[in-house]
């Protein structure tokens, strides 16, 4: 699998749908050197799963993780996908980046496209506050069920007061000692 | 007569497990006929943390998100850090990570054949794969002075380099397990109580690994050659030409149950021995670091600005590490972590479907799971929805302690008892 070709296939399907796209690239080896190629690109959460299925129709496709961002007014996602493993170097990472609005933060599911997605999915809904329309199980998976705090918005009145009991604990527990 | 489907809690604390995990299954008699999973009781907030420290701690931090794979989580984020602010590392550098990720490859699998050994109530089996697995925690703590937590990788290099005296005692275990391989492989793979408890338990069919996304042995075990190593070349692993391995590679056909898991467990560790014995030969001299001086290098990590992605093939699977830098803060603003577990645990299920209750804990222990891998946050108290705070857990441990050791003890610190 080559980046380029992973790249032509999405700028088709999405057409002006994926923006900013590039292919990052990095040297590694040292007997015979190697370029590893990265595809990155930003597209819009309406187009996911359309992109998803590309990627999908490319080669075997896993996902990594999603990782994501509290940017302030909107929530950055970012779907960290590999096409094509199986060969010797034949792997390319693909990352997909889209925002969403705090006001409106639903993304939809991969769990037709990428069953395997659901465990990092409802990592989001706890630690962001993102929803995923059509996931078959929403409940929090590492979190407790009624804690309402997302760790990773920067606007949690609720986030300080965890911080700060911290803080307030580590003093005591140095002057405590029975 | 009409069956009736029983609830089986098992965890978040149970003997079954190693760690803290709760498995709810429904059971028709002896058959597991659902399950319902739950992690996140040892969840402990390290993302959060880490986002929070300059990214020197955060390597430490990282080196303690799992005691087994104390260099896995390293090897990804210094290689997500070096991307995201332009670092080189130089070669010789590359092959001690190599060889030091290889090493940590060995005692984990043969820890996980001890605990699965345990898991059949074959404890004789458990004893003797860990007796040999000393071996390699005493060549790990002659390299890198300690048997977990290494502290090797540092961004742009390695802290410790290997001295031309500890190749033969490295190349000394490369003899003394080979030597050993055979009757290893022999008294796992051979004997029929092993093959009765695991052959066609637990199975993960081809398809179901892949839509999953699966990872590690229990990807390959399915016959996914699915490996970092192989298909994402990174470190200098592209120039050794790993290979994923498969249970064909055995000469058997892939069934993708739990013997499998062991095939293909057994067999990496023969080829991570291949693999440091090629890293010994072909390592070249040189420099360790290209950036010796802490200072410096905080220095220069405080101004990179950008983002990058490490990966590593871990024992259990792809570890991943997504970094994001700002130029003039020292912490990074994303830091994001998946270790093998986290995508394994979806593959549990259609593994418990239809297996009986008394295969739980061999299931169960057949990915290699590692909970404080997956979890890193906070903690609840079981069913019951509330928080248990550090300070009344530390209350909690005194009070038991009193009550065992009688009033009128003195209880020191960790620290103190250490010393």
């Amino acid at each position: 699998m080559k980046a380029k070709d992973i790249l032509t296939a999405l700028e088709e399907a999405l057409a002006d749908r994926l923006r900013d796209s590039e292919i990052r690239t990095r040297t590694v080896g040292v007997r015979s050197p190697r370029t590893i190629e990265e595809v990155w690109g930003r597209i819009d959460r309406e187009v996911l799963l359309k992109a998803v299925q590309t990627l999908k129709d490319l080669g075997p496709l896993h996902i990594s993780i999603i990782s994501g961002r509290d940017l302030g007014e909107e929530i950055e996602l970012l779907y960290h996908f590999t096409v094509g493993f199986g060969t010797e170097d034949g792997e390319v990472l693909v990352t997909l980046r889209l925002t969403v609005p705090k006001s409106d933060p639903v993304v939809p599911s991969l769990r037709g496209v990428l069953p395997g997605a659901q465990t990092t999915e409802r990592e989001k809904i706890e630690f962001l506050g993102v929803e995923f329309s059509g996931i078959p199980d929403s409940r929090h998976l590492f979190l407790p069920e009624d804690m309402e705090v997302h760790p990773w918005r920067v606007d949690e009145p609720e986030l300080e007061k965890f911080v700060k009991r911290k803080v307030k604990w580590e003093e005591r527990d140095g002057e405590q000692n029975l | 007569m009409e069956s009736k489907t029983f609830e089986i809690p098992i965890g978040p604390v149970h003997p079954a497990l190693k760690e803290q995990i709760r498995f709810t299954f429904q059971v028709e008699g002896e058959r597991i006929v659902g399950v319902d999973i739950k992690p996140g009781f040892a969840h402990r907030g390290i993302e959060f943390m880490g986002m929070h420290r300059n990214l020197v701690q955060v390597l430490y931090l990282a080196e303690r998100i799992c005691g087994i794979c104390s260099i896995s989580h390293p090897i990804a984020l210094i290689q997500a850090v070096e991307n995201a602010a332009g670092i080189e590392v130089p070669p010789r550098a590359q092959y001690i990570r190599v060889i030091v990720a290889e090493l940590e490859r060995i005692h984990s699998h043969l820890l996980w054949a001890g605990v699965a050994a345990h898991e059949l109530g074959f404890d004789t089996l458990l004893h003797l794969t860990w007796k040999v697995r000393e071996k390699v925690l005493d060549i790990l703590e002659e390299l890198t002075g300690n048997r977990v937590n290494y502290a090797i990788p540092i961004y742009g290099g390695v802290r410790r380099d290997i001295a031309a005296e500890q190749y033969p005692r490295v190349q000394d275990m490369i003899r003394y397990y080979r030597g050993l391989f055979e009757e290893l492989c022999d008294r796992f793979l051979n004997d029929a109580s092993v093959e009765a408890r695991t052959r066609d338990v637990g199975v993960l069919e081809p398809e179901e690994a892949e839509e999953l996304c699966a990872v590690g042995p229990t990807a390959r075990a399915s016959g996914l050659r699915k490996d970092v190593r192989q298909d994402w070349p990174y470190l200098v692993y592209g120039d050794l030409g790993v290979k994923a391995i498969t249970p064909e590679d055995y000469g058997l056909e892939t069934r993708g149950d739990v013997y499998d898991r062991i095939v293909v467990r057994l067999l990496e560790v023969g080829q991570s021995l291949s693999i440091i014995e090629r890293c010994l030969e072909e390592m070249p001299e040189g420099e360790i670091t290209s950036i010796p001086k802490i200072p410096a290098l905080l220095a220069q990590l405080k101004k990179a600005e950008g983002e990058g992605i490490g990966r590593h093939e871990a024992p259990r699977g792809e570890v991943i590490h997504y970094v994001r830098l700002e130029a003039g803060v020292e912490a990074p603003v994303v830091w994001k972590v998946k270790a093998p577990t986290y995508s394994n645990l979806l593959s549990w299920y259609p593994m418990f479907e239809d297996q009986e209750i008394a295969d739980i804990p061999i299931v169960a222990a057949s990915i290699d799971p590692c909970i404080c891998c997956m979890d890193r946050v906070h903690l609840v108290r079981g069913g019951r929805k509330e928080l248990v705070w550090k300070e009344e857990l530390l209350k909690l441990s005194w009070e038991k302690t009193k009550r065992i050791a009688g009033h009128g003890l003195r209880i020191t610190g960790a620290n103190d008892e250490r010393a």
